[in-house]
């Protein structure tokens, strides 16, 4: 395989604040944040000829209306555009979005391409919908559903296990928080800004054990976007190109009785061909925009990542190497867990964040040294793992 | 007990029958691929490994231990909430596959990954009936 090393970048991006805001539409923040990445690209518009929306979860009728081009007439690319269509992977959608976006550029397909996710979790939310988002949705129907099983209880199991193969304490997950507040507090986007301590986390009541209330995530409503061109055109247009380094990826499973019980093994190459094709080692990474959805996967994510050893991430985060002023910067807009769940848009948040840190553009939370910066994603009930590196130079 | 079971019941198809009639027979059924031996759970209508379609039911013997377990106390989802607390748990069966099933008849303080259970078939509906799981001493 040809590698697309520095070939492709991402060139702006567009954000706006994660919470509830009920009188905010689905369009008009979703417009914003599209005019958001194209002024910050500093591209003209009619250079964006593939409009990629990721998938809505809390209003069938807002995706069914992405998927018809919505975007493309809203914002007046009617004579430019070639392809509207829809990517939908849950959580991984991110990943998968800037894969399909890399590949249009690098084969000339398109020029550039726009990717726009947008949705209301919060304040949008069907309750149909919710019910089978969460807790039928990556489920058997045929053999699961009967006994109660959620993406709760998921949570739960996941941690169970990794707390009795790894020694790593209740206190060491709770600490995860406690790290993504802190970030949250810098991110004027965020919407968990009240910062919580470890034992605040513990002395919460237990849901699904061992996992917490403290431990969830709380759903939002919130809209990001990136714009995605070939290197020769981002120079151009910018000084702050975030080059797409190495992708890697695996997806394993649907149910979690079939998620493979030895992840190392089955996601471990993901992040093998991510580094491998950005010709870096863990020791290169300065910022590391991971994926959560719940605290103990940033845990098992970290030790995928090489960025720690197999049951050292939890004291890790205790010791305050992930948080602001650490010497690892973890998940800098605070994650899922502290800038809000928008349903297929966790993802995207972390995607665009790591861009922003190489952009040099995070402002309060900016890292230190952001030359080289990791993220990662995750759809379904942990159905696949995907590892981007981007990085400021080619 | 029929007109007051109120929590979901399993899809059932032509596939899914299969297993769910030999829970009414108290039975465990799994399948296996007769061309290449691949152990196969949740029932398939093709060989994961070699895409065989010649796969035979086998019953289990019902015993394996705790791969991982969580006991839900508030948030589950809403037919299950009057049965707070209840125990979920990914157990791995001895012939090789794994389920996803209940652990009844235990004090949820004492579970650990890793402990030896058992099958413990609860009839739910004279349709239905759910195979769980219980600790027991090996």
């Amino acid at each position: 395989m040809a590698s697309i090393r520095g070939k492709a970048a991402i060139v702006g991006i567009g954000e706006v604040p994660t919470g509830r805001y009920p009188e905010r539409s689905f369009i008009e923040q979703s417009i914003a944040v599209a005019e958001m990445a194209i002024k910050d690209a500093g591209i003209p518009k009619k250079d964006i000829d593939t409009v990629i929306p990721i998938g809505v979860v809390a209003n069938p009728l807002d995706n069914a209306n992405v998927v018809c081009s919505l975007l493309v007439e809203e914002l007046g690319l009617g004579t430019s555009a070639k392809s509207n269509f829809e990517i939908m992977s849950g959580g991984s959608s991110s990943a998968n979005a800037l894969k399909v976006a890399v590949s249009l550029v690098l084969t000339g397909l398109s020029k550039a391409v726009l990717v726009v996710h947008s949705d209301r979790m919060a304040s949008g939310l069907d309750i149909g919908a919710a019910i089978t988002t969460f807790a039928r949705a990556s489920i058997s129907q045929e053999y699961e559903v009967p006994f109660g099983f959620s993406q709760l209880a998921l949570a739960g199991l996941l941690q169970q296990r990794y707390m009795h193969d790894t020694g790593t304490t209740e206190r060491q997950i709770a600490s995860v928080v406690e790290s993504l507040r802190k970030w949250a507090a810098l991110n004027p986007n965020a919407m968990m800004k009240t910062p919580r301590t470890a034992d605040e986390v513990l002395d919460s009541p237990m849901l699904s054990s061992p996992v917490r209330k403290r431990m969830m995530n709380v759903l939002a409503d919130g809209a990001a976007a990136f714009i995605v061109t070939d290197a020769a055109r981002a120079r151009e247009l910018t000084e702050t190109p975030a080059y797409v380094l190495g992708m890697g990826s695996r997806c394993t499973n649907f149910t979690v009785t079939g998620q493979p019980q030895d992840i190392q093994k089955s996601w471990g190459p993901a992040v093998q061909d991510a580094y491998k094709m950005a010709r870096i080692k863990p020791s290169d990474i300065d910022v590391a925009e991971i994926y959560d959805a719940f605290p103990t996967f940033i845990l098992i994510s970290l030790e995928l990542l090489g960025l720690c050893r197999r049951g050292e991430a939890g004291r890790f985060v205790e010791e305050g190497h992930t948080s602001p002023g650490g010497k690892l910067p973890v998940s800098t807009n605070g994650a899922m867990m502290a800038q809000g769940h928008t349903g297929a848009g966790g993802g995207v948040a972390i995607l665009v964040e790591a861009a922003r840190q190489v952009m040099g553009k995070a402002g309060a939370r900016q890292a230190k040294k952001a030359d080289i910066v990791v993220e990662t994603a995750s759809g379904g009930v942990g159905m696949d793992f995907h590892v981007g590196v981007l990085g400021k130079e080619a | 007990m029929t007109s007051e079971y109120k929590k979901p019941l399993p899809l059932i198809t032509g596939l899914s029958k299969v297993f769910w009639d030999g829970c009414k027979e108290n039975k465990l059924l799994y399948q296996r691929c007769k061309d290449c031996g691949q152990v196969i759970f949740f029932p398939k209508m093709l060989c994961p490994n070699c895409m065989g379609h010649n796969l035979e039911w086998k019953e289990s013997k019902g015993r394996g231990k705790i791969h991982t377990f969580t006991v839900t106390y508030d948030s589950a989802p809403p037919e299950f909430m009057s049965s707070v607390p209840f125990a979920l748990a990914v157990i791995n069966l001895d012939e090789g596959f794994s389920m996803l099933s209940n652990i009844t008849d235990c004090d949820f303080g004492k579970l650990t990954c890793d402990m030896p259970v058992e099958v413990v078939f609860d009839p739910v509906t004279p349709e239905i009936t759910l195979p769980k799981f219980r600790p027991f001493a090996s």
